[in-house]
């Protein structure tokens, strides 16, 4: 009866923005990012790929309920960095390490299927 | 390696400057699966992380490209199984999430029911209909939304028509009796105003033969029976029609197919299942002889160890197939001592994927990868 359309899950509704930023008062160089319409599957990559960099200090993020379909990140970095910088600096990493992986796994497709067809 | 026994940190062998000692090497890569729970899960990502022992633990996109690695081990026409390695595990459980919820498919939506007198209710059908797999590519089509009306380039429309005559032998329903109907709906829709043209239920512009993609493979569901002998890949709809009923049952339908995700329901869900499972290490602590080795090599179910020769009569066990092992822990329950250690890498990944049909399973992975990506790039560039 109060379960929210499945179509929500994605669907980001009008007048709010996909990600949102908040700068934490109490500490320096700390943020918390909201991420509309995301859950685990983008979540925990981030939050991985964040923990690489040396420069961020503490990286996590929740799913504040799983009936509202958000992620909330939280990210504090030295002051050789920012929130923001590392956020984008993760992003673009994990954009070039996708981009191998497709590439590494077309390759090994192709040479399988040569191989299939010369084993006959 | 044996944790029970407690070295001296002075006593250690050396290690080469750059290299990790051994039981740091074992926890920052593999997962030891002792009998009642795992250890060493979580995963050490910080590049910091053993730096005042001056080995470096930093993983860039570069070093990422180096290490990566994949082998396919099989690829059928349906499942492919490969291996990745030098991956961590939140995207390999991506993957598998995005497989199972995220990759669109065609799958039935609505049903228009004309005639139905089986016994089977009318929602119970559309729900069964639904969940039939078809052979749609869904690139070809864009989504159908609320307010879109519903043309050759958002719906594929099937008609099944089919009936019992009174006294005749069971029929049963398959779901290759669902017709193609490439020229879109045939129903009228009632309308108030007997002057208008009667419209039909879909505007088709034109038929769905006569656009190029179609008419290189028609639009049927995925296993029909005239091409495959194995009895388990049929769908069946219903049986219907005993003798003992006395009258005729027919059932008279269309049924409209849409493009959707897997998210918002699981009849959209491209693959069968799509699963993941980290390489097995199946490591022997002790040496294992005579009558031991056999009991040993008897109780693992899949046939991880087996029996080696010595010269002299002498048999010991050896691991000659870790791959199969399971976790069913049968070695290492019950024993006093501890023979044999199961672990798990945790950056190799053997990742199996089923598919129904739509897509090739190699095919889906790679969408897989893209949709990722996509979702990457979403993510950041809304960020103002």
């Amino acid at each position: 009866m109060n379960a929210p359309d499945r179509y929500e899950r994605f669907v980001v509704p009008e007048g709010t923005k996909k990600v949102s930023y908040e700068r934490d008062t109490k500490i320096v160089n700390a943020a918390s990012f909201t991420v509309e319409r995301e859950d685990h599957t983008i979540g925990n990559i981030l939050r991985m790929q964040l923990h690489r960099d040396p420069n961020v200090l503490f990286a996590g993020y929740k799913l504040p309920h799983p009936l509202q379909y958000k992620i909330i990140v939280r990210i504090q970095t030295t002051s050789q960095s920012s929130p923001t910088q590392a956020y984008s600096q993760a992003i673009d990493d994990l954009d070039k390490e996708l981009d191998s992986l497709k590439k590494g796994f077309e390759d090994e497709k192709t040479r399988f299927e040569e191989k299939l067809r010369q084993g006959y | 390696m044996s944790s029970s026994t407690k070295v001296s940190a002075l006593d250690m062998p050396d290690v080469p400057m750059g290299q990790l000692p051994e039981h740091l090497h074992l926890q920052r890569t593999r997962v030891v699966c002792k009998a009642d729970a795992p250890i060493h899960t979580e995963g050490i990502q910080y590049s910091g992380a053993y730096a005042s022992i001056g080995v470096d633990n930093s993983m860039g996109p570069n070093k990422f490209c180096k290490s990566f690695k994949t082998v396919v081990v099989r690829l059928t026409a349906d499942e492919i199984e490969f291996d990745m390695v030098g991956i961590d595990a939140s995207l390999a459980n991506a993957f598998r999430r995005i497989l199972i919820a995220e990759v669109p498919t065609m799958a039935i939506e609505k049903v228009l029911v004309v005639n139905n007198t089986s016994v089977i209710a009318d929602e119970v059908l559309a729900h069964r209909l639904g969940l039939v797999p078809l052979n749609a590519d869904p690139r070809l089509f864009e989504y159908l939304s609320e307010n879109d009306t519903p043309n050759e380039r958002n719906t594929i429309v099937y008609k099944l028509d089919v009936s019992c005559k009174k006294g005749g032998s069971r029929v049963t329903v398959k779901s290759n009796q669902l017709k193609w109907l490439p020229n879109g709906s045939e129903l009228q829709m009632t309308t108030y105003d007997s002057s208008a043209k009667a419209k039909s239920y879909t505007s088709f512009s034109c038929s769905q033969d006569s656009l190029p993609e179609f008419s290189k493979k028609p639009l049927g569901v995925s296993f029909p029976l005239e091409l495959l002998s194995d009895i388990q890949n049929l769908l069946l709809i219903i049986y219907h029609c005993h003798k003992s009923y006395n009258y005729e049952q027919a059932i008279e339908l269309e049924a409209h197919a849409v493009k959707g995700m897997g998210k918002v329901h699981a009849k959209w869900s491209p693959v069968a299942t799509a699963w993941y499972r980290m390489l097995p290490e199946v490591v022997l602590l002790k040496e294992v002889k005579g009558d031991d080795a056999e009991k040993l090599v008897k109780k693992c179910p899949v046939g991880v160890f087996d029996i080696e020769e010595l010269g002299n009569g002498d048999k010991k066990a050896a691991v000659v197939n870790s791959r199969a092992c399971t976790l069913c822990r049968e070695c290492i329950r019950g024993v006093n001592e501890e023979l044999v250690e199961l672990r798990r890498a945790k950056d190799h990944f053997i990742f199996t994927i089923e598919s129904t049909g739509a897509f090739s399973p190699e095919e889906l992975f790679i969408k897989a990868v893209t949709i990722l990506e996509e979702k990457c790039d979403r993510v950041i560039s809304e960020l103002s």
